[in-house]
């Protein structure tokens, strides 16, 4: 018999759940080592898992729209030819005993169950939560009903038995949750050594349904911190009645980014501060070395000088370069110099991070930021890309404007917005000059960063784009 | 939205089609009907009732129970009870068989009818997503479905090398089939079906040969649990031989002759040979492509904790989705798939599948089995209960039976069980129903079995874990 290995999703970073978005190969292909198998998209990056070695694939065990995590097996690959009579050879094990083990146990964790979850689309470590509830389901009438929980495999094995693994609560009480969609990993069971009895299943949605619960609140009504907001209803508008009309569906990356502003502009108590640079002789200074990097093959934009000018006010003012723990009661003071870049990409924003930006000069880092603007735009960012960010940089330098609102990229606590430099009269106390201008805009996170320091972090910023030998000091 | 919409505008002949008839479409199409779907049960046999009632479960259980009877009456002489030779009238015996399968086919049909199931005979095929083709003696015919459910199991996988066309050489169907009863029987495969026909014909008087390729019988079940049957079996039969295959069979004028390689070399001639190496699924037949259905390149269909396919509207349960194949797993999967075809939010939940192996003495096991928890590493615990302590099992002279209970040892839950001897496969149940509802081994133990019975012993295991048995002595650890 030749020898077949089982191709698992390699390490894809902090992630799990993440669906697959495209396959590549069926069952009976013949691949080359490095050929790449199926498509996994975390958050706002893809990467492809490549074969590790050449041969046929026997078994393909995901499909499309499947959610995988690091481990899961992808396919099974027979490495060496095997002549074709060998699967109607002398099978050992009798039909009746399952001599295989059904095709994936790898879905150890009972949350799994999940259907009562909101929508929370950030797939935090430990916990295998909603991404797979996204666009396939509301595409498909047919799945309507809770596809996140009931379209997982099931388990087998010690996992569908392992008290650990599973809830404890009898079939007829598995099965009304399973109609109430409830997760029974969340409600707490009230009987005998915690067993799960109907009325805790009942108690758990009266608590979710009054909002006391984490579960999603009935339309238009909500409870925050005692402040009830009870919005009117949205109205459901027929368009085409006023006019021609086209329905276009999110990207995928639309739709995650939808998510997370939207949790991050309500969640956030935004303020922005506007200032604006005299970036003269910065800009006259990167004309004189553009040619420079020119020959290297990439161009200096004034975005570099931002992320250096970035680092030396982040080293100034560390409250800008924390995050707020989820306690809501610590900061979180990073010691590194990550710096988030917002791309525009034709299937929508992602922020690939610049790492150590500390460490890198102005010419490595305008390589860098070619590099993997490139690759955002092709779709080629790795997880790893988009991680680990301390502030972001969202510049429309090159479109225009006056000044905008940038949203902060939680649970970072700032993020500067950059407009377009215009020549502008400045007085300098005798007379108006000719002076190139870049208006910064930086929207912070007031609960970490008082006004008065914001104020001063941008202006500090500025000063070091006005005289970039500061940057040295 | 509930699937129900699709199926209220009346735009395809049936809400539900069900392709094949055995245990698991039959239960799929009934469950649908009494949910009100107007249901089509499409087979290709003109009996309903699938593998398992015509030539499975059903007439192998008939059969075991007259070599069961056969072989108490014979060990009645150590009491001092003679009933002599048995004389056995194959005909008479292959008319009750035939007539216990009869019984159920027709209440089946009796009960399709009384359920306004329509059965349609025929082989089915896709000819679209919501199409079939049914060919049939009286030709094609064509019905629409909103839903449809792939129920067609298995059959059994065939050995090359074998002279398949001679009526000497069978499978478990063939064998079944009770044509006579041979002199000298060579069972191809140790499993569960190659040991139950195995126990069958030795008992009507055949010298049986056991050619296994693996080094255990049942491979995969616990060796505790498999000695007693092997002890038993090896004293019995002609020989068994494990780590062996058979490299391929000649036909002889008066015999088969096998020819052995392995662990055991030779040939020898045989004047049957019955070949139970496994099951292959039917997945391949049914022209799945052209529903968008995708079938695996073994012909299994794969589908998610509702039995739902890639195609979201079509189903698939049984032997076709996966191991293990068996009937009560195929029943309850019927069951899910026509409940959300229905649109209810049902799903496969079922923690455990218990197996059986009726031969004598039955082996059966549910949960996980110690080889797996040794294997997953678990944190577990046994508790055992030999019945040569249990005086039922003296009273009918088998005290090589076990019962043993697999406890978690954090909670003291009850996760898996085996248990070999008489009436194994009917003593399991408690055991797969402890495991659903959590029971700890203090539940089963507190619990008062009726004595003298053999499902005493399911309680006595658990109070071995428990330490509180006073059947057996067992010295404290600490």
């Amino acid at each position: 018999m030749s020898k077949t290995i089982e191709i698992k999703v390699p390490d894809i970073g902090d992630f799990s759940d993440v669906p697959v978005i495209e396959v590549l190969v069926a069952a009976g292909d013949r691949v080359q080592a490095e050929d790449g198998l199926v498509t996994l998209e975390s958050d706002k990056a893809t990467m492809e898992v490549p074969s590790p070695a050449a041969g046929v694939i026997r078994e393909l065990r995901l499909k499309l729209d499947d959610t995988v995590s690091e481990g899961d097996v992808v396919a099974v690959l027979e490495v060496e030819e095997e002549p074709a009579q060998a699967a109607s050879e002398e099978a050992p094990a009798p039909a009746e005993e399952a001599p295989e083990p059904a095709p994936a146990q790898a879905q150890a964790e009972p949350a799994a169950e999940d259907a009562a979850e909101p929508a929370n689309s950030e797939p935090a470590p430990g916990h295998p939560a909603a991404p797979a509830a996204a666009p396939r389901d509301d595409e498909d009438p047919e799945r309507g009903l809770d596809a996140a929980d009931l379209s997982e495999e099931r388990l087998t094995g010690a996992d569908a038995v392992a008290p650990s693994k599973v809830p404890y609560a009898s079939p007829s009480v598995r099965r009304f949750a399973r109609e109430l969609g409830v997760n029974l990993a969340r409600v707490g069971g009230s009987g005998d050594k915690g067993r799960i009895l109907r009325e805790d299943v009942t108690a758990h949605v009266k608590s979710v349904m009054s909002g006391e619960g984490a579960g999603p609140a009935p339309a238009g009504a909500a409870a925050i911190g005692g402040l009830r907001l009870n919005f009117p209803e949205r109205p459901e508008v027929d368009f085409s009645r006023y006019g021609e009309t086209e329905r276009q569906p999110l990207s995928r990356i639309q739709k995650i980014s939808a998510g997370h502003l939207h949790r991050n502009w309500i969640g956030v108590p935004h303020v922005t501060q506007h200032d604006e640079a005299d970036v003269t002789d910065m800009e006259a200074f990167r004309l004189a070395n553009a040619e420079e990097a020119q020959a290297q093959g990439f161009k200096l934009t004034p975005l570099v000088f931002l992320i250096k000018a970035m680092v030396a006010s982040l080293k100034k003012f560390p409250r800008f370069n924390a995050s707020l723990d989820t306690d809501g009661e610590t900061l979180v003071l990073k010691k590194y110099y990550n710096i988030g870049i917002a791309v525009d990409t034709p299937d929508g924003l992602v922020v690939p991070v610049l790492q150590n930006c500390e460490r890198k000069g102005i010419m490595e880092l305008a390589a860098e930021l070619a590099e993997v603007s490139a690759r955002a735009r092709e779709k080629k960012l790795k997880p790893q890309d988009i991680q680990g960010g301390c502030i972001s940089i969202s510049s429309l330098g090159g479109i225009g404007g006056t000044g905008f609102t940038p949203i902060i990229n939680a649970p970072e606590v700032a993020i500067l917005g950059v407009s377009r430099s215009r020549m502008q009269p400045v007085w300098n106390g005798e007379e108006f000059r000719p002076r190139l201008m870049l208006p910064l805009s930086l929207s912070y996170d007031h609960r970490v960063i008082d006004g008065a320091a914001a104020a001063r972090f941008t202006r500090f910023l500025a000063s070091r784009l006005e005289d970039l030998r500061r940057l040295t000091l | 939205m509930s699937p129900d919409s699709v199926s209220t505008d009346r735009q395809f002949d049936f809400d539900v089609v069900v392709l094949g008839a055995g245990p698991g479409g039959y239960t799929a199409a009934f469950r649908a009907a009494d949910l009100g779907q107007r249901v089509a049960l499409v087979e290709r046999y003109p009996v309903l009732g699938g593998v398992c009632l015509n030539v499975g479960c059903i007439p192998s259980k008939a059969l075991l129970h007259t070599a069961r009877v056969i072989d108490e009456a014979a060990s009645m002489e150590a009491h001092g009870i003679r009933f002599g030779q048995p004389q056995i009238d194959l005909d008479k015996l292959r008319a009750f068989k035939d007539g216990v399968v009869g019984k159920l086919t027709g209440g089946l049909a009796n009960m399709a009818r009384q359920r306004k199931v329509e059965v349609i005979q025929g082989r089915a095929s896709f000819s679209g997503p919501h199409e079939l083709e049914i060919g049939s003696a009286e030709g094609q015919r064509k019905l629409s479905f909103a839903h449809a459910i792939v129920a067609v199991g298995s059959q059994s996988l065939e050995l090359s090398g074998m002279p398949w066309g001679d009526p000497r050489l069978m499978d478990s169907t063939d064998a079944l089939e009770l044509e006579e009863i041979p002199g000298r029987l060579l069972v191809v495969g140790g499993g569960i079906i190659g040991l139950e026909m195995a126990c069958v014909f030795e008992a009507l008087g055949s010298k049986v040969t056991v050619v296994e390729l693996t080094p255990t019988l049942m491979p995969g079940t616990d060796p505790d649990l498999v000695r007693p049957l092997q002890r038993r079996i090896e004293k019995r039969y002609a020989a068994i031989h494990l780590e062996t295959r058979v490299k391929r069979v000649d036909i002889a004028d008066d015999a088969l002759v096998a020819h052995f390689e392995g662990k055991h070399e030779g040939r020898e001639g045989f004047d049957r040979v019955l070949v139970a190496v496994g099951r292959t699924p039917n997945g391949g037949k049914i022209n799945a492509g052209a529903a968008g259905l995708e079938v695996s390149d073994r012909g299994f269909i794969e589908v998610d904790r509702q039995m739902r396919t890639n195609v979201p509207h079509i189903f698939a349960i049984g032997d076709v989705v996966g191991p293990p194949m068996l009937a009560h797993k195929a029943t309850h999967e019927g069951k899910v798939a026509a409940e959300v075809c229905a649109g209810e939010k049902s799903a496969f939940d079922a923690r455990v599948i218990p197996s059986v192996a009726y031969t004598d003495p039955e082996v059966a096991w549910v949960g996980v089995t110690e080889t797996e928890a040794k294997a997953e590493g678990l944190k577990y615990g046994v508790g055992k209960f030999p019945w040569v302590a249990s005086g039922r099992a003296l009273g009918i002279d088998r005290p090589e039976g076990l019962t043993k209970l697999l406890f978690d040892e954090a909670t003291r839950r009850i996760i898996g069980a085996g248990i070999v001897g008489p009436q194994a496969g009917d003593l399991i149940a408690e055991c797969a129903l402890a495991i659903e509802m959590g029971a700890e081994a203090a539940d089963i133990g507190l619990t008062i079995h009726p004595h003298p019975t053999l499902s005493e012993s399911v309680a006595m295991a658990a109070e071995a874990y428990e330490g509180t048995i006073t059947d057996l002595y067992i010295p404290r650890k600490k």
